[in-house]
C-alpha cells in the first residue's frame, strides 16, 4: 500500500516536471537575452534603479549589449510595427538623435514584434530611422516591466533609469527627460571609465 | 503521505503560477452565442457576441494596413460538425488622438461574429460542444498591447431524423 503511494507520488512529480518543461519550451527560445541576475522591474518603481543589461541583435545581425553604451545617455524605447502610437514618436526620435546625438544621446528602439527582421527593417527604413533598432525578446520587456507600447526608459550615463513613460506622451515631456538623462550620471560614468582604464 | 502529496501539488501549482506571463489582462470578453439547432443539409449560422472593454479598441478583421493584426476567429468543431464561412462585422473607421490624420478600422463596444454550422448526414441527435478562440490586438487612446486570444465555447444542438440518438457526444479539443 505504502509502496503504491510512493509510486503515485513519484509519477505525479515526473508528470508535473514534464508538463512544466513542455510549457516553458513552447514559450520561445531558451536562451535569455538578459545579462546578470537582476529582478524584473515593476513599472512605476523604476526611478533610480540600475537598467537591466541585455544582449540583442540589431537589424544587421550584430550583437548589441546595453552596457556597451555606458557613458552615453540612452533612450530605450519598446515598440512594435503594429503599434499606432509608437509610429507617432519615431520622427521625434529621429530628430532627437540628430540634435542630441553629438552630446552623447543614443536612442535604442527594441521591436517587440513577431513580424520578422525584414518587416521591421522595411518599417524602420520607411520611417527614416537613424538610431539603433534591435530585434526584441519578451524577456527584455518583462525585465523592464513594460506592459503596453510604447514604453520608454531614460537611462543616464551611469546606467541608472532616471524616468520612464508608458504610452504616448508629448514630445516636450520626452525631450525634458532626454536632457535630464544627458546631464545625470556623468560622475558615475567617469568613475566607471577610470576603473576600466586602471584594470586594463 | 497525504500531506506530502498536498505539498507537492501546491508546489507544482505555484511553479506554474510563477511562470505565467504577468500581463493576463483581457480587453475583450466572450458574451455567449445564440442557441443554434442544426439539421443535415441545412447550414445554420451561429452568432457569437463579444464585448470590447471600455476605453479600448481592437482592429477589425480587415484593418487598413498590413502591419496591423486583424481580429480572427478559429473554431475547432467535433467530428460530425463543420464550420463554414465565418462572417465578421464591418469595423468602424475611427481616428484616434495619437494620430488624428489616420483612420483605423476597428471594433469597440459590442460586436458579433457569425459562423455557419453544418452537420454530417449520419450525425446523431444531441448537443455538441464547439471550442475555439478569438485572436485580437487591443489599443487604448495612447498605447497598444500585445496580441491576445480568448477561448470561446458554445453548444450546437443537432436535430436529425426522429428516433436517432447517440450515447456519446464527440467533443472538440480545446484550442491552445
Amino acid at each position: 500500500m505504502r509502496r503504491n503511494a510512493s509510486a503515485i507520488l513519484i509519477l505525479t512529480l515526473v508528470v508535473a516536471v514534464m508538463i512544466f518543461a513542455g510549457v516553458r519550451s513552447s514559450r520561445g527560445p531558451k536562451v535569455s537575452p538578459m545579462l546578470g541576475s537582476t529582478k524584473p522591474l515593476i513599472y512605476g518603481e523604476v526611478k533610480g534603479k540600475e537598467a537591466p543589461d541585455f544582449v540583442l541583435h540589431d537589424l544587421e545581425g550584430k550583437q548589441v549589449k546595453l552596457s556597451d553604451f555606458r557613458g552615453k545617455a540612452v533612450l530605450l524605447n519598446f515598440w512594435a510595427t503594429w503599434c499606432g502610437p509608437c509610429k507617432v514618436e519615431m520622427p521625434w526620435f529621429v530628430e532627437m538623435q540628430k540634435q542630441y546625438g553629438p552630446q552623447g544621446l543614443q536612442i535604442i528602439g527594441v521591436a517587440l514584434d513577431d513580424s520578422g527582421k525584414e518587416a521591421i527593417q522595411k518599417f524602420a527604413k520607411e520611417m527614416g530611422v537613424n538610431y539603433t533598432i534591435l530585434q526584441g525578446h519578451d524577456a527584455v520587456g518583462d525585465a523592464y516591466g513594460a506592459v503596453g507600447l510604447p514604453t520608454t526608459y531614460f537611462i543616464d550615463r551611469g546606467g541608472k533609469i532616471i524616468d520612464s513613460d508608458s504610452g504616448l506622451v508629448s514630445r516636450s515631456e520626452i525631450e525634458e527627460n532626454v536632457k535630464k538623462a544627458l546631464s545625470d550620471g556623468k560622475a558615475e560614468a567617469e568613475t566607471a571609465r577610470s576603473k576600466t582604464k586602471i584594470a586594463s | 503521505m497525504k500531506t506530502t502529496f498536498a505539498i507537492v501539488v501546491i508546489a507544482c501549482l505555484q511553479l506554474f503560477a510563477a511562470d505565467e506571463p504577468k500581463s493576463s489582462r483581457a480587453y475583450v470578453s466572450f458574451e455567449g452565442a445564440t442557441p443554434v439547432t442544426v439539421s443535415p443539409g441545412k447550414p445554420t449560422p451561429v452568432a457569437l457576441r463579444f464585448k470590447v472593454k471600455q476605453g479600448f479598441h481592437i482592429n477589425s478583421n480587415q484593418p487598413k494596413s498590413e502591419l496591423l493584426i486583424p481580429t480572427t476567429l478559429k473554431l475547432d468543431v467535433p467530428t460530425d460538425l463543420a464550420a463554414g464561412t465565418i462572417s465578421y462585422p464591418p469595423g468602424k473607421d475611427v481616428s484616434f488622438p495619437f494620430d488624428p490624420s489616420e483612420k483605423l478600422n476597428v471594433y469597440s463596444d459590442d460586436f458579433t461574429v457569425k459562423a455557419k454550422m453544418s452537420v454530417a448526414k449520419m450525425a446523431s441527435t444531441g448537443n455538441f460542444t464547439v471550442h475555439g478562440q478569438l485572436n485580437y490586438q487591443a489599443c487604448s487612446d495612447n498605447a497598444c498591447f500585445p496580441p491576445k486570444e480568448i477561448p470561446i465555447r458554445f453548444d450546437v444542438h443537432v436535430q436529425n431524423q426522429p428516433g436517432r440518438t447517440h450515447g456519446r457526444t464527440p467533443q472538440s479539443p480545446h484550442i491552445k
